[in-house]
Parts: structure tokens; C-alpha cells; sequence
């Protein structure tokens, strides 16, 4: 019989690859599936957290600015939104009096013009994009009901995909470093089954050649290689019977 | 047992007593008064309280050298806040409660001053009073903070109803705003708004500022906005370096004919030195300014405090405490802010005069409202009252000519609307 190299190394290494393969597959599945997962939950949660939060702010504005507006002047007015923007996530804070005119703002350097072309009466909360500035979220609340003026805080959007960016960032690491321990798991049990079935190809091909029989200890174990190793060795000594 | 000894020295000492418990403590002792300041001593603002700070200083330091105020000197307890009003409100608490001093004294700004108001109503107990803070904003001169100040210059309430009716009268009706984007640039839009109402009139168009800003800033976005206003003046409420900046690009971006007004905070002498400096052509920067003061000429040598003052600080050239020194600044021997601060410290000393022998703070109120038709030495008498918290109404007009601000006489020669 001709010698024929044994092709038990190219074996195992395709099903390592292929276990590999599917490893990353289904990290890769289950990455993506849950950063999509989490974006929509993050962004969802935040933006909801964002405007409750930002209309607190602003009902307190409101009621803080009534007394203010009715009593004293506009530079304790400034005085008291200018502290509110302090708070993260708020960019810019206006209030309108019952005329629409605006007497208090935080713009730098003037009032927008989509702000200015808008209703600084209406209290509806508002997705706004002001060139230059950014994508905000915009709450509204009426000062004495509405006939004192209106109250206009603005939350920076950016700052909640800022968010997203990091808890996304964070998840993926965890990916990351999951993936390449399992991985590294994978590689090691595939090994730790296809080194005897590699022992187990040898011992065939040994039997099919007629040759010195390799690795006959496996004929002693007590599995489902020694029980092909026997079978093997039936089928070789049938085979030698036959001629 | 009390001996009849024990006793005779009770009796001798009885009498004293009071008189020692009143000055051993808050921020008066026999030998000093013990005024605290916070204010601006770096920062782009610095100069504002540096000068106000070394006027004051002229006059308190003369007084020292003549003996002080019935043997006691004056001495301030003074921190740098920066302009920025979280250190103007740490430093005030530190002042009030740990210095103990006797009473706050030479503050800056309007963010400032606005947010220690509150302080002094949390600790009305203690007597504590604001006098005369460097700003012209309405929240120390009415309710509910204004029984906690004492003021000496005019409000900005005053200075821009003065400059609006001069435009007016010029027939410059449309008026623009840069300010600061801030209590005190509210402040100053609030006065202009208010004036112009009284015309018949509305802000034609306004841009603001952050504060804060250097010369080196760009103002291109604001002058944009105000130029498409097509205001024919514009007043402007902000700090020197701000408002010069202001200046220098509006008229590089052809702003040529509008007059731009400053309210007295802008420390003129400092913007006047941003705009000139390595400059050649300096008039075209400083041509159309016209800078509201809340105290005259100090070149009026006519006027009896002006010499005074010139006297003063000549003698003494007051230094800042080398401790708050920590950009470079180089003073002026003469400014406005620097007579506004001598003239504060010169209506503070008569006030502390009047406190008598055995001051304390529970006088004070009291002590204010004695100065009635009070010679401050600049022709306008000085009054104070419960219903009257501010000493004087004046406010002067100044304009750049041959590199120096002076007293502007004729508003139609200089600034009349011909278009």
C-alpha cells in the first residue's frame, strides 16, 4: 500500500476554525442584539428622565420667577436662571412675558432665529436643532398660568448620546474580553476531544497499512474511541481472516 | 465671700464694662475697624477692583496716618473673588462668619453682589451691611434686599436713561444692546429697554457676551447680529476687555458712524488702554465712545475731591497686598473707578466718625441716616434716609479726545444724526 500522510492535523484544524468561527458568530449575534437593545432602552430612559427633569426645573423657574417678575427687577431674574444652568445637561434657558417678548435668556452671543420664529408662549416640550449649538430638547412651563409669561428650558441632547456612546462602549468591552475568554475555552475543550480522535485516525490507518498497530492503548479505554479502536481491530482481523 | 475690696473694684469697673464688650468683638476693637471686601483681583476684570481698591486706600490710608478714627485705623480684610460670584459668596461667608469683620465694604460687580445679597438677610442678625458695592444694578437698591446695602453712585437705572434720552435728543432712536450675558447685562437692557419705552421705542437689536471675555476674543458673531439691526447707536453693558473687543471689531467690520456707549462699570481708562495701545490709528477706535460716568472728571481740578484725590493718591500710591497680586497689572495714577472708590471710603469714614466712642454695628443704620446734605466734595450733597439708600444722583458723560476721556458738553456737535 502506498504511504499516504495522515490527514488528521487538517482535520482538527478545520474544526477548530469552525468552532472559533461560531463562537464569534454568536458573541457577535448576541453584541449586536443587545447594543441595539440598549441603545433604544438608554435613549428611551434617558430622554424620558431628561425632560421630567427638565420640567421640574422649569415649573420651578416659574414659580421662583413669580415673585421676581411681579416685585423686583430683571437682573435677579438673570440672577436666578443664570444658577440653573449650572445643572448638567441644561444649555440654555429663556423666559418670555405674557407679550412674547423675551426678557431673560442664557444665548451667547444672541437668541437663536428658530427661537425667535417660534411661540415662546406655547409650553409644549419641543425637539429643537440650533445651528451652531446642537440638538436640544425643549420643556416649557407657564408662569402664573400663563399670564406672567413662560418659562423655555433646553437639555442637550448630545450630552444623552454622549451617554449612550459610553454605556455602549462599556458593553463592548465586556464583549470583548468575554469573547476572547471563550474563544480561548473553545480552543482548549476542541483540542481536548480531537487529540484522541487523532490517536484514534492513526490507529486506523496503521490497521488499513497492515502496519505495526500505533497508539494500541487505546484499546484499553473504556469510551467511545476504545470502542471504535476494537471495532477497528474487528474489522482488521476479519479483513486478514477473509484472505 | 466679696470683700468690700472685691466689691469697690466690681463697682469701679461696672461702668466700663459695656464699653469693652461693644469693641472687643465684631470686627471692631480699640486700636482698628476691620472693613471686609471681596472683588475683583484677577481675572479680565481685575482692573476694576484693583483701582477701586487703591482709591479707597488713598483716603483710609490718610486717615490712618492722621491717627485714625478716634484711635482706631481702618484696615480691610480683603479676598479675590475674580468677578465670579461662588467665590464672592464663599468669600463673604468667610468674612462674615470666621473674620468677623465689622462691615463689607468695596465689592464688585453686579453677579456678584446679587448673589451675596441673600447672605447678608440669612445673618440680619449679626447687623452686617454692604456699603457701597461697585455696581449699579436695582437688587441691592430695593426690596428684599435692600435694606441689607447702603449706595453711593447712581444706579445704572440712571446712566442708561441718560445716555437713551441724549440719543434721543441727537435723533438716534434706534438703539441696539451688547451686554453681558449676565444679572448686571440685564440690568443695563432692562434700564435701556425702559427708557426707550418712554420714547415710543423698542431695542432694535441686541447681541450678548459670556463673561469672562478677553481682548483677544472675537465679537464678529455680535457685531453681525447688531449690525443687521441697523441700530443708529448702541449701548453697551459689559467689562472693559469685552467691550473693547466689542469696539475694535465693529468698527474693522464698518461700523463706522454709531456711537457705542458704556455704562461706568466698564472701567474706561482700561478700555481705553486696550483700544490704544500699539495702535496708530487709535482715534478710529475710541472716536464714537461715549462712556457714561457716575463720578466727575478726575481731570476737573476745579472740583475740591478731585484735588483731593489727585493729592492722595499722589502721596500715597496705594499697592494692591502683593498676596492678591497674580497677573501682571499696571495701574492708573488717575481713573474713575479709583475716584469712585476714594469717594467711598471718604463718605465711609464720616459714617464711622459718627458712630462715636463706642461703635458697633447695631449703629450703623442709624449712623448712615445722620448724613444729611453731606459735602462729599464734588457739588453734590450726599443724603441718606430709610426710603433713600442711595447718596448720589449724578451721572457725567465722558468721550475720548487726544487719548484721554473728558467730559462731553455738546451731545449734538459730537454725535447728531445727519443721515
Amino acid at each position: 500500500m502506498s504511504a499516504e500522510p495522515v490527514p488528521s492535523d487538517i482535520k482538527v484544524k478545520k474544526l477548530f476554525r469552525k468552532t472559533v468561527f461560531g463562537v464569534f458568530m454568536l458573541f457577535g449575534v448576541i453584541g449586536l442584539s443587545t447594543s441595539i437593545l440598549n441603545v433604544y432602552t438608554v435613549d428611551t430612559h434617558l430622554s424620558e428622565e431628561y425632560i421630567s427633569n427638565s420640567k421640574g426645573i422649569a415649573k420651578t423657574i416659574a414659580d421662583a420667577s413669580v415673585d421676581i417678575l411681579l416685585n423686583r427687577d430683571l437682573a435677579a431674574l438673570q440672577s436666578l436662571i443664570d444658577q440653573f444652568l449650572e445643572i448638567q445637561g441644561i444649555r440654555y434657558i429663556y423666559i418670555a412675558n405674557e407679550s412674547g417678548e423675551f426678557i431673560a435668556h442664557t444665548f451667547v452671543p444672541g437668541i437663536p432665529e428658530e427661537i425667535l420664529q417660534g411661540d415662546p408662549l406655547s409650553t409644549e416640550t419641543v425637539d429643537r436643532t440650533l445651528p451652531g449649538l446642537g440638538d436640544f430638547v425643549e420643556v416649557g412651563s407657564p408662569i402664573l398660568a400663563g399670564v406672567a409669561g413662560t418659562v423655555h428650558v433646553g437639555m442637550d441632547r448630545g450630552l444623552i448620546a454622549l451617554k449612550i456612546q459610553r454605556a455602549i462602549g462599556q458593553q463592548m468591552w465586556l464583549f470583548v474580553v468575554v469573547g476572547a475568554v471563550g474563544v480561548v475555552a473553545a480552543i482548549w475543550l476542541v483540542n481536548l476531544a480531537a487529540k484522541p480522535m487523532a490517536r484514534l485516525m492513526a490507529y486506523a490507518v496503521s490497521l488499513a497499512r497492515d502496519d505495526e498497530p500505533a497508539n494500541p492503548e487505546l484499546l484499553d479505554r473504556d469510551d467511545e474511541v476504545g470502542h471504535l479502536a476494537r471495532l477497528f481491530r474487528h474489522f482488521a482481523n476479519q479483513r486478514s481472516a477473509d484472505r | 465671700m466679696l470683700t468690700r475690696r472685691t466689691l469697690l473694684a466690681f463697682g469701679l469697673a461696672a461702668p466700663w464694662f459695656p464699653v469693652r464688650a461693644a469693641t472687643a468683638f465684631g470686627g471692631v476693637t480699640e486700636d482698628e475697624f476691620v472693613l471686609g471686601t471681596s472683588a475683583a483681583f484677577s481675572g479680565p476684570s481685575r482692573g476694576l477692583g484693583i483701582e477701586l481698591y487703591r482709591g479707597a486706600m488713598a483716603y483710609f490710608e490718610h486717615v490712618n496716618r492722621a491717627g485714625g478714627i478716634g484711635g482706631r485705623r481702618i484696615r480691610q480684610k480683603i479676598y479675590d473673588d475674580g468677578y465670579q460670584p461662588d467665590p464672592a459668596v464663599t468669600n463673604s461667608t468667610t468674612l462674615m462668619l470666621d473674620d468677623d469683620v465689622f462691615l463689607l465694604f468695596g465689592y464688585v460687580g453686579t453677579p456678584t453682589v446679587t448673589r451675596v445679597l441673600p447672605l447678608l438677610k440669612k445673618f440680619q442678625d449679626r447687623d452686617m451691611y454692604l456699603f457701597f458695592p461697585f455696581t449699579g444694578a436695582a437688587p441691592q437698591r430695593e426690596p428684599p434686599y435692600g435694606d441689607f446695602a447702603f449706595n453711593l453712585r447712581a444706579s445704572y437705572g440712571q446712566e442708561t436713561a441718560g445716555l437713551v434720552d441724549n440719543f434721543v435728543a441727537v435723533g438716534r432712536r434706534r438703539i441696539g444692546v451688547f451686554y453681558q450675558a449676565d444679572a448686571y447685562g440685564r440690568s443695563g437692557w432692562a434700564g435701556v429697554r425702559k427708557a426707550l419705552a418712554r420714547h415710543g421705542e423698542q431695542i432694535v437689536g441686541e447681541a450678548t457676551y459670556q463673561r469672562g471675555t478677553k481682548f483677544t476674543s472675537v465679537m464678529r458673531e455680535q457685531v453681525n447680529i447688531l449690525k443687521a439691526a441697523n441700530p443708529e447707536a448702541v449701548i453697551c453693558i459689559g467689562s472693559y476687555a469685552a467691550c473693547a473687543a466689542f469696539a475694535r471689531d465693529a468698527v474693522d467690520m464698518g461700523l463706522n458712524d454709531v456711537p457705542l456707549a458704556n455704562l461706568s462699570f466698564v472701567g474706561s481708562e482700561n478700555m481705553l488702554k486696550l483700544l490704544s495701545e500699539g495702535r496708530d490709528d487709535a482715534e478710529r477706535y475710541t472716536d464714537l465712545l461715549v462712556n457714561s460716568q457716575v463720578v466727575p472728571s478726575y481731570e476737573d481740578v476745579s472740583i475740591p475731591a478731585v484735588r483731593e484725590y489727585r493729592d492722595f493718591m499722589a502721596r500715597y500710591n496705594p499697592e494692591v497686598p502683593a498676596e492678591l497680586v497674580t497677573e501682571e497689572y499696571t495701574p492708573f495714577p488717575h481713573s474713575f473707578v479709583s475716584l469712585e472708590g476714594f469717594l467711598d471710603a471718604k463718605l465711609m469714614v464720616e459714617i464711622l466718625r459718627r458712630l462715636g466712642d463706642n461703635p458697633s454695628r447695631r449703629g450703623l443704620e442709624q449712623a448712615v441716616f445722620t448724613i444729611q446734605d453731606f459735602d462729599i466734595g464734588i457739588g453734590e450733597m450726599v443724603s441718606f434716609s430709610p426710603q433713600r439708600r442711595q447718596g448720589l444722583q449724578g451721572v457725567y458723560y465722558t468721550v475720548v479726545d487726544q487719548g484721554r476721556f473728558v467730559t462731553l458738553d455738546d451731545w449734538g456737535k459730537r454725535f447728531a444724526n445727519v443721515g
